[in-house]
């Protein structure tokens, strides 16, 4: 009985800040609503400017500048597969979606970890912060977002952004730190100031681990999305969600199809992206 | 073999009772050395403190190689980081072209490493990014000169090394021994004074690296250059370095030419380190020569004006060719057109052999 009433207590305690957040953070939270969904619809508004084989065209081709033409072909190929599936809007949003959450995370993502991987205190306050984030079940930010953002894309963006940015951090902080000492070595004997040290030395050096924090933070964001189809973010999440309530089997196996296109074509581009930055030599 | 003009007896680098002791604790420990004399183990023990160099004294002087010889933990890797101050030393001065290094606030300090002291590391350093002639011009990259200058400076360093053919290419498609040589170009692009070199060619094979020697003293000879030069290899020290320093757990135990070093160790350290090395290119007549009073009276009958005659710098390779050359067991060394010594057989065998020097002179 005793542990019961603890529990309420809690529980009433959690309920009345999340009331008290929503009640006085209104302005900020509409604010950050209005951010989050008008980047949302100018990626969106982009990616409905060309129709679907011309977004077909550009992944083939950079698909085969990146990596080779069978691959760009069938980069190409896979995602008019899409539109042939009926699914060409949802495959959109989505896209817009996971390319909007992972340029939010990186915004704060990549200057927090530069900043994490010169000051060892914030590292060690980050450290247990970004453990807590991803050991988290994903559902778990949903409700709170909307409670403050309401249902819809901005609850999705905010909680995608949120599970994006960790390997975006860790992997941009890691790298900083990773600078080999012989070339710290001879930064300071060839009278680098602090502000060359980081951008000649440390920043080279820490730009192979920052792309793949970029590939893994993409990555969480698509695994995200389609967690958030439940609160109404629209794209292929919601259809996967939606036919699951249903029990429409097709269309949601053909939207885990479209999506699982979607992650390997975005995946294998940025990996390979982030292959060729690992010193020009290869 | 030095550029004309140049006067050797100015001091580049002025190095002076310099310390250095790392460990959380060091500036206690450095005070109990001081006030107490401790032993090293004693600071380690006391203190959990190391010496890495301890009382350190010697002069860099113009257009000269000074190679600091010693193995492994020795301290001569601190003792190089001291001179540009990538380490700060614990006591002791250092004064580089008259002025003390610990005083210079961080923009002379940057301003010191980039004009005045170039340096080249064992591990090469080169950006793995940037081509062979961005990594050439690296120094005077940060230093903010133009692009076209830096590349036109930088070229001709990579000529002077012999690689101005590979000038795009990536240093991963650069051998080692060639990879150090753009590490010598982008320390010489910016034209320092003075050149540290950190154990640049401990990690190439033997033929590589006697022919990188002859090549790396034959340049700082040519440029005027001075070199502090690091090494843990006595043929190396030996053939590179006008002086040598002998280093032993932080202390400097000896410093002389080769020369010095081989026929007068200082003590049984030097003296084990230099057993096996050949003296033939490296003592002179003048030290193995026997006064000319002393050999008349052992030879009264031999006329010392009708022996072949040698110079007293001719080192014993040479002195047994000319032997070899005549009929007699002895030659006369003439120095300014007076018989100073002669050298006979019997010198020349204690020579090679290394025997005790009061042996050898008897003056």
């Amino acid at each position: 009985m005793d542990t019961a009433v603890i529990t309420d207590t809690f529980d009433s305690w959690t309920d009345s800040a999340l009331d008290w957040v929503s009640d006085n953070g209104e302005w900020l939270f509409s604010f950050l609503r209005t951010v989050l969904e008008g980047t949302y619809d100018g990626v969106l508004w982009l990616l409905h400017l060309a129709p679907s084989y011309v977004i077909g065209l550009i992944a083939a081709l950079l698909g085969w500048r990146l990596i080779n033409a069978a691959s760009g072909i069938l980069a190409g190929l896979s995602l008019i597969f899409c539109e042939v599936m009926g699914l060409w809007a949802e495959t959109m949003s989505t896209l817009a979606m996971v390319i909007t959450a992972t340029i939010l995370a990186l915004l704060v993502g990549l200057p927090l970890g530069i900043a994490a991987g010169f000051i060892r205190s914030l590292d060690r306050i980050l450290e247990p912060v970004l453990d807590l984030i991803q050991t988290l079940p994903p559902y778990i930010y949903l409700l709170p977002a909307i409670a403050l953002l309401g249902y819809g894309p901005a609850t999705a963006l905010a909680a995608t952004v949120i599970i994006a940015m960790p390997p975006a951090i860790r992997l941009t902080s890691l790298g900083i730190r990773m600078t080999p000492r012989e070339f710290i070595e001879l930064g300071q004997a060839s009278g680098l100031t602090p502000w060359q040290m980081f951008i000649k030395i440390r920043l080279p050096f820490a730009v192979p681990s920052m792309m793949a924090g970029i590939n893994q933070s993409l990555m969480m964001a698509f695994g995200m999305v389609v967690i958030a189809g439940i609160v109404g973010s629209g794209g292929l999440g919601q259809t996967i969600y939606e036919s699951l309530r249903t029990l429409d089997i097709a269309t949601s196996i053909n939207a885990a199809i479209a999506i699982v296109i979607l992650t390997m074509v975005l995946d294998r581009l940025t990996q390979s992206a982030a292959h060729r930055t690992e010193g020009g030599a290869e | 073999m030095n550029a004309s003009n140049i006067d050797t007896n100015e001091v580049l680098v002025d190095c002076q009772s310099v310390w250095k002791v790392f460990g959380a604790n060091a500036p206690e420990a450095m005070k109990a050395v001081v006030e107490r004399s401790l032993t090293k183990k004693q600071v380690l023990q006391d203190y959990k403190c190391v010496v890495a160099v301890s009382d350190a004294s010697f002069q860099l002087r113009r257009g000269e190689i000074f190679c600091v010889m010693g193995l492994s933990g020795s301290g001569k890797s601190t003792l190089i980081r001291l001179l540009n101050r990538l380490i700060e030393p614990s006591i002791g001065k250092i004064i580089v072209k008259g002025k003390d290094i610990a005083k210079l606030n961080p923009a002379e300090l940057r301003k010191m490493r980039a004009r005045n002291m170039g340096m080249v590391f064992q591990s090469v350093a080169l950006l793995p990014h940037r081509t062979v002639l961005e990594n050439a011009a690296f120094g005077l990259e940060v230093q903010g000169i133009s692009k076209g200058e830096r590349n036109r400076t930088a070229l001709a360093a990579l000529e002077k090394v012999g690689l101005a053919d590979w000038v795009e290419r990536y240093p991963s498609d650069l051998s080692g021994g060639m990879q150090q040589r753009v590490g010598l170009a982008r320390a010489l692009a910016a034209d320092p004074e003075i050149i540290l070199m950190d154990e640049p060619f401990s990690a190439l094979d033997p033929l590589i690296r006697r022919q990188q020697q002859d090549e790396f003293r034959r340049l700082t000879k040519s440029l005027g250059k001075s070199s502090v030069f690091i090494t843990h290899d006595l043929d190396e020290a030996i053939r590179l370095g006008d002086r040598i320093a002998i280093m032993k757990d932080g202390v400097i135990v000896q410093i002389g030419t080769a020369e010095d070093i081989v026929a007068k160790p200082a003590d049984d350290y030097v003296a084990d380190f230099v057993a096996g090395i050949s003296r033939i290119h490296l003592v002179k007549a003048r030290s193995v020569m026997r006064p000319v009073d002393d050999f008349k009276r052992s030879q009264p009958q031999c006329d010392v004006n009708a022996l072949p005659q040698t110079s007293p710098d001719a080192d014993i390779g040479e002195l047994i060719d000319v032997t070899m050359q005549s009929d007699g067991n002895a030659l006369a060394v003439v120095e300014d057109g007076v018989v100073v010594g002669v050298v006979t057989v019997r010198g020349l065998l204690r020579g090679v052999a290394g025997m005790p020097a009061e042996e050898l002179v008897a003056a």
